[in-house]
């Protein structure tokens, strides 16, 4: 093993990388929180999409930082790092197509199922609700449900 | 001298060795977590999925804003979670601290650091618990969703589903990530790993609780923040 | 970190050469052949319940075979067998359902991958990169008895009272997610789920552990580009397993949530016959058809990929020639590897898919056809002008090349969401896999069994029977496939129990006779193969050589009857590829001779 090293100085080293590390992390922990508060008295929708986007992209440093410091992928041979971070890009496809295909099935209900958009847009009336009357809610929306289901199975 | 040729032009995977430089062991933590993290991926993109094909969604801010020992209905959005948050990076850190050691064959620093990793990681766990109790005295379970989404219309029952299911196989991950800890405690002090010369356990326990950590980054964002 | 240094850490303590055996203490019945940790005896596990497994899904697919060759028959002895589930001598359509679907999941899981690369990894990997053994023999061991787990409780889920699941090999809900939806969607459905949870466990500790072997285990001088193509496609394979398998775990954990825990994640808007509407809403049984075809497509090419490397293999040995193009052959398996995760969704595209994204997908299956083509090209040129030995592993690996070209250029015609949404869930769908990926992966796995057969056992198998087997098998093949096509064209859809009552399909009723006639004969041979192996493990022909069939690579520098570690002495270094067959006028060059003064370096 290469990283056997005992020396003082590599010790030293590598305890400062991990508090650098650290102290990185939760800089980025505590702007991702501050967003989400910032985020919270935000109603367009342009600026929420923006936001959310930083985080993601504040979510991927993060995520960067532990795996590259803490899991020591960094300090690993090239090929290691190639062959843990390549397979991964998989996950572009992944995401993208699954999500391009939940928002058009999303689309397609909206336009042919009139009972799906129809329900989304009734409000439920006290907006602090206590779970019961909630519960309640449901249940009525249950029995709209029934009366519509067979149609859905015709 | 012809083999001499091959052997600097292709060191690396000429055979004969680990072209990674690494134990076998460590390559299949490495790979095994790989696999871990399509099956949380596939759990998250399910998630965003659903979430795409459907026209409301809960308010986190409006779900998750109690923490314990507060009084009835208070609002404070975020903070009980950014508290666990905190405590997984610590604990991520007291892991590093024990890798580092193991490296160095100081047991009784790896012994204090996976001490505190453990005490870290059951934290985590308590503070999951009382955040599942507190949801469901709310009313919210699998299949039973309370909340509203944020236009004030009905809400889907997928978005407890999903919590419930992911934050749930995570906190299993944290569970069997705090058993392997244990074991590695045990190990160490009962002078295992000084008799087999080296801690690389230790570094593959590590690996795992570190995936552990690095997968709360991306629940703790998709169903908190965003 | 030395492949000897591993071994020792493992293996040290129980070593057991066969030659010298005496020198150690012996291993007790269970260890060596029960709970037995030499990579050998695993592959050998592997294989024969991958057998038993073969012949009880070709037995469904004969008794479902029998109600659409004679749908007004009656058959007294099927009551006999199948009770109630064959009331009169006729079987029931929930057993047919289930039948289909047990053939599937059993064929697909259990018989091609499982026994496919489950048996050639463990056998071939450690002979051929020339390891002592796995990794990890212990996890090389789980993986066999989760597998082993998985096959008991799929075993007996065709016993309970409900039957086995039923709704296809793919689980859809709401067939798998509701209880109420049909008698095998019951406990059939929790055993199912459970079988296949046990099943992924399985391939992933046997695939994490192939991928550690081939990267950190090869021998001295046994580079990447130096290694036989078996060993590519296999380390290609347990790459796709263990990136796709945990995509379809998590769509079970789903599955289960749905089916026990009152959740929706796959239902939305249901209603049932005497049930009324259920509660559940809001999900999407699309998103189950994504995550399970995620898994789905990539499992196809873990069928096939393994039955590419062997047949380049065994038709370059018995070609005596050099593999054609052997850096494209990796270069085409990579593609292929890649392009399996990207290509899921023309599985689905008449349930709605976004045409936009049903464009890509089209686009990128049809980008398969580029690195399949480079393969085929390149074992038609791997066999011309060679110096042929018809042995029945290099005939089996010739059927293996027919019936690729052959299903897959049926693919081209699926690949297209355009012909799709005519030929959609048609017999030419049923044609079009059977060939490309359950025939062809058969062919290639009978094509390893007889060209490794003399490696594992010290014997021969018998030639006659083999030849008998083979011709019986292709030409059944293509007669039973062929004529599935044209129906398929016809319209005829795929699972249904009974055509005879639809005027558009009776014309082929006669045709399905034919097929099931066919299917029947070659199922019958196939025992033609059971007894020549089992035969030949005691009685068979010995091997005398090392080298039976005049190979370079390295399993064949192993004694006839490799004890646990292969190699009795040092691990042999290896100096060139796998393929110098007809260099420089000599026949065969094996890995481990030096390079010659006046040879030239290629690999």
């Amino acid at each position: 093993m290469s990283h056997t090293a005992t020396h003082e100085d590599h010790s030293a080293e590598v305890r400062k990388e991990v508090t650098k590390v650290t102290i990185i992390l939760s800089v980025l922990t505590v702007i991702e929180l501050a967003l989400g508060f910032y985020m919270m008295g935000i109603e367009a929708a342009g600026t929420r999409l923006l936001i959310k986007g930083t985080i993601v992209i504040l979510m991927l440093a993060k995520a960067f930082y532990i795996v590259a410091y803490f899991m020591h992928l960094k300090h690993e041979v090239k090929n290691l790092i190639m062959t843990v971070c390549v397979p991964l890009c998989i996950f572009f496809w992944f995401i993208t197509a699954f999500l391009i295909d939940g928002n058009s099935f999303r689309n397609l209900r909206n336009t042919y199922d009139p009972h799906f958009k129809a329900q989304s847009t009734i409000k439920v009336e006290k907006k602090e609700v206590e779970h019961k009357e909630a519960k309640e809610e449901k249940v009525e929306k249950k029995e709209g449900l029934q009366l519509d289901a067979p149609r859905t199975a015709d | 001298m012809s083999t001499t040729t091959t052997a600097t032009t292709t060191k690396l995977w000429g055979g004969g060795k680990s072209p990674f430089d690494v134990e076998y062991g460590k390559l299949m933590m490495w790979y095994f977590l790989m696999s871990d993290a399509l099956t949380f991926g596939a759990f998250l993109i399910s998630y965003g999925t659903i979430r795409f094909s459907t026209n409301g969604w809960p308010d986190p801010n409006k779900v998750f804003k109690s923490y314990p020992f507060a009084a009835e209905g208070v609002n404070a959005p975020l903070v009980f979670v950014s508290i666990m948050t905190f405590i997984l990076i610590i604990s991520s850190v007291t892991m590093v601290l024990a890798v580092q050691a193991g490296k160095e064959m100081k047991k009784k620093a790896v012994a204090i650091n996976l001490i505190l990793t453990i005490i870290g990681g059951i934290a985590f766990l308590s503070c999951q618990a009382w955040e599942w109790n507190h949801l469901h005295s709310e009313g919210a379970w699998w299949g039973m969703n309370p909340f509203l989404n944020a236009d004030g219309s009905a809400s889907s029952t997928n978005f407890t589903n999903y919590f419930f299911t992911i934050t749930g196989f995570h906190g299993f991950h944290v569970l069997s990530g705090v058993v392997i800890n244990i074991v590695m405690l045990i190990m160490t002090l009962t002078d295992q790993f000084e008799k087999r010369g080296h801690y690389l356990m230790i570094e593959k326990a590590g690996l795992y609780w570190h995936f552990v950590d690095l997968v709360w980054v991306f629940v703790f964002t998709c169903f908190y923040l965003i | 970190m030395s492949n000897e240094a591993v071994l020792h850490t493992h293996s040290g303590a129980h070593d057991d050469h066969e030659d010298h055996s005496h020198e150690h203490h012996e291993q007790s019945f269970i260890s060596k052949y029960v709970f037995s940790q030499d990579h050998k005896m695993i592959a050998k596990q592997f294989l024969i319940t991958g057998m038993v497994w073969a012949v009880l899904g070709g037995l469904m697919s004969v008794l479902f075979r029998l109600q659409l060759g004679y749908p007004d028959a009656n058959f007294p002895w099927l009551e006999t067998i199948l009770g109630k589930w064959a009331k009169g001598g006729h079987i029931t359509p929930e057993a047919y359902y289930a039948l289909v679907t047990t053939h599937g999941t059993v064929l697909v899981f259990f018989v091609l991958t499982a026994g496919l690369s489950g048996t050639f990894a463990n056998f071939l990997i450690p002979l051929q990169i020339g390891a002592r053994d796995m990794a990890s023999p212990f996890m090389n061991m789980l993986s066999y008895w989760f597998f082993f787990a998985a096959s008991i409780v799929m075993l007996s889920s065709i016993f309970v009272e409900t039957g086995p699941f039923s709704g296809g090999w793919t689980a859809y809900p709401p067939l798998s997610a509701l209880g109420d939806a049909s008698p095998g969607s019951k406990s059939g459905m929790d055993l199912w789920i459970v079988s296949m949870a046990l099943f992924v466990v399985s391939s992933l500790l046997g695939g994490l552990n192939y991928i550690a072997t081939i990267l950190n285990m090869r021998t001295k001088g046994m580079s990447m580009t130096r290694l036989p193509l078996t060993i590519w496609a296999l380390f290609f394979t347990a790459v796709l397993g263990v990136l796709s398998f945990p995509v379809l775990l998590s769509g079970f954990i789903l599955l289960i949530f749905d089916r026990n825990f009152g959740t929706s994640f796959y239902l939305s808007d249901i209603f049932i016959n005497g049930v009324g509407a259920l509660p559940n809403e809001g999900g999407s049984a699309i998103l189950f058809q994504h995550l399970f075809w995620f898994l789905g497509h990539p499992e196809v090419y873990i069928i096939l990929l393994p039955a590419m490397g062997m047949v380049s293999e065994i038709l370059s040995v018995n070609s005596r020639k050099p593999i054609f193009g052997y850096m494209a052959m990796i270069g085409s398996l990579f593609a292929i590897a890649i392009l399996a995760f990207l290509v899921w969704a023309h599985h689905m595209f008449v349930t709605g898919l976004n045409p936009l994204l049903g464009s890509v997908f089209v686009l990128l299956t049809l980008l398969i056809a580029v690195p399949s083509a480079i393969k085929v090209f390149n074992w038609l040129t791997t066999l011309w002008r060679g110096n042929i030995r018809f042995t029945p592993g290099m005939l089996f690996a010739i059927g293996f090349v027919s019936l690729f070209i052959s299903g897959g250029l049926t693919g081209i015609w699926l690949g297209n969401s355009a012909l799709d949404i005519h030929l959609h869930d048609t017999y030419f769908v049923v044609a079009h896999f059977h060939i490309v990926m359950g025939v062809a992966s058969m062919f290639g796995m009978f094509a390893g069994i007889y060209h490794w057969f003399p490696k594992m056992y010290g014997r021969f198998m018998n030639n006659t029977l083999a030849y008998i087997h083979f011709w019986v098998t292709i030409a059944g093949a293509y007669l039973i496939f062929w004529p599935m096509h044209y129906q398929g064209l016809a319209g005829m859809p795929r699972r249904y129990y009974d055509f005879s009552i639809w005027e558009s399909f009776k014309q082929f009723q006669d045709l399905n006779r034919f097929i099931s006639l066919v299917a029947m004969i070659v199922f019958a041979v196939q025992f033609c193969f059971l007894f020549n192996f089992f035969y030949s493990i005691f009685k068979g022909r010995k091997v005398l050589t090392q080298n039976p069939w005049d190979a370079n690579t390295l399993e064949w520098t192993a004694p006839i009857n490799p004890g646990h570690g292969n190699w009795p002495g040092e691990i042999p270094e290896v100096y060139r590829w796998a393929y110098d067959y007809g260099k420089d006028g000599v026949d065969f060059i094996p890995q481990t001779t030096p390079v010659g003064a006046d040879e030239s370096v290629e690999h």
